[in-house]
């Protein structure tokens, strides 16, 4: 299938430039975040490049073919963007960017959609933390200025909404194929208002241990099927959405490039055998836990297509599980073996 | 102490768990570590436990703990679970070597929970009140 490929990056020039060099054929977009100290983003952030640093780089990504795309996808910016300071500083910022040969800018307040789709040539894209998730929400975004929307991965498996989103707008759409977030999970908002402000202007909150994730991974690791409903696209599977979209956006800006480049071959290939919690950006942690092979859930997505996701009337993701979810022991030593998650659990 | 002796007690402290438990949890991580003040120990940090699973198995766990930190050379004198604050996450259980300045912090500390993110498992109580190297 022919595709367009946004491939995250830590935002330094060294990754890019490895990026690039092992495959820069395959990629249509990179994307990075921005300097936290203007606004921030919904992920944690392992730089903070400055306008010149993005400058270099944007150019050098240019040079050989491959788009550049800023995130600034702050979920909550404390109501500082609507004052006169906060709006002249934004825009300072933004104007900056756009001075820089920025592609696309991908933010999640729908003030800022406003603004840059009024104000700049970059073109805005509306950030999966937007959380459009039916037509009616996808055109309002379509009427602010949106040139682009990350759908919200829980509809990934909803081909109907899909569908008629599709229908409702003339935008392109783009679609987030790796994310393990919980499916529903209740932690969303308040996680990436937190991280806003993490990784965002100062002040900065200053916490020692993240409630959100600890919660998050735990309730996974208790229920692995929650790790099976959570919404990410196999990349056999990405052919389905031909009639929707050709462009797939690839998770994982916090993660080495050797790791992203593993998830852009199988993205390009369209094929991957291993481990599928090595090709999930989320819960990184939990691939010393569990192994799922990919190739085990081939065909599964002919179900998903059709499912209503109303699990306690199913059990087909729970069977899935019981089959398919193997366990790590004795991780790290001679003995290291993987048992049948089924087997073990009390609760399973 | 070497690494694969560090390897071991996580693959071993992790097994230990999931048996007690019957599911799933990782030890994410298992690090020796050394403060400017002297004191010294053990941290599991954790990943799927809960306070009450501490509660409920503490008991069962302390002697494993015990055992686990005397074959790392760490005297288990002192061990307690880390919270995230307010909620029932176990972010990591601590084996702590205290040294004179923080010991009578935890040692004059009443009940279990001397702060909303610490859950004293086991504490031995010294004779007199440390030593005078730390003292003013």
């Amino acid at each position: 299938m022919k595709k367009k490929l946004y491939v995250p990056y830590p935002g330094h020039f060294d990754g890019l430039k490895e990026l690039i060099s092992e495959a820069g054929k395959d990629i249509y977009s990179v994307y990075m975040a921005g300097s936290p100290d203007y606004i921030g983003t919904g992920r944690s952030n392992l730089s903070a490049p400055q306008i010149e640093d993005i400058r270099e780089q944007t150019e050098y990504a240019h040079k050989h073919g491959v788009k550049m795309e800023i995130v600034l996808n702050s979920t909550c910016m404390g109501g500082r963007q609507l004052t006169p300071e906060g709006f002249n500083l934004n825009h300072w910022y933004l104007e900056k960017l756009d001075e820089c040969g920025i592609d696309t800018i991908v933010v999640a307040d729908p003030y800022l959609v406003e603004t840059i789709a009024r104000d700049f040539d970059m073109r805005v894209v509306v950030s999966v933390l937007s959380f459009v998730s039916s037509p009616q929400k996808a055109e309002l975004y379509e009427e602010l200025g949106a040139s682009s929307i990350v759908l919200d991965p829980d509809e990934n498996r909803h081909f109907e909404v899909l569908h008629a989103i599709r229908d409702a707008v003339d935008c392109e759409l783009k679609l987030l194929v790796n994310e393990g977030c919980l499916y529903q999970g209740p932690f969303r908002y308040a996680h990436f208002n937190f991280f806003s402000h993490a990784f965002g202007p100062p002040p900065r909150p200053n916490v020692l241990d993240d409630y959100y994730h600890h919660k998050c991974i735990s309730m996974r690791i208790k229920n692995p099927e929650l790790i099976i409903t959570s919404p990410w696209i196999r990349p056999e599977d990405i052919r389905e959405y031909a009639e929707i979209t050709d462009v797939f956006k690839i998770g994982g800006r916090t993660h080495y490039i050797n790791w992203v480049l593993n998830c852009l071959r199988a993205y390009t290939e369209e094929t991957y055998d291993g481990n599928l919690m090595n090709i999930l950006d989320c819960p990184k942690e939990l691939r010393d836990l569990f192994y799922i092979s990919n190739r085990d859930l081939d065909g599964v997505i002919d179900h998903w297509k059709e499912c209503p996701m109303i699990c306690n009337n199913c059990g087909f993701c729970k069977e899935l599980t019981d089959k398919f979810v193997y366990m790590y022991t004795g991780g790290g030593t001679e003995n290291e073996a993987l048992t049948q998650w089924s087997k073990m659990a009390v609760c399973a | 102490m070497n690494a694969e002796k560090l390897l071991q007690a996580r693959a071993d402290l992790e097994n230990n768990l999931r048996a007690l438990l019957g599911r799933a949890v990782l030890v994410i991580e298992l690090d020796l570590f050394a403060l400017p003040c002297g004191c010294n120990g053990i941290t599991a940090n954790m990943r799927g436990l809960e306070l009450d699973d501490v509660e409920v198995f503490e008991e069962q766990m302390l002697p494993y703990f015990k055992k686990m930190a005397a074959s790392l050379d760490i005297p288990p004198s002192f061990i307690f679970a880390r919270l995230v604050p307010g909620s029932s996450v176990v972010a990591a259980i601590n084996w702590r070597v205290l040294c004179d300045r923080c010991y009578p912090e935890f040692a004059r500390a009443r009940g279990k929970k001397p702060r909303p993110d610490i859950y004293i498992m086991h504490i031995e109580r010294r004779e007199g009140r440390g030593s005078e190297k730390r003292k003013g």
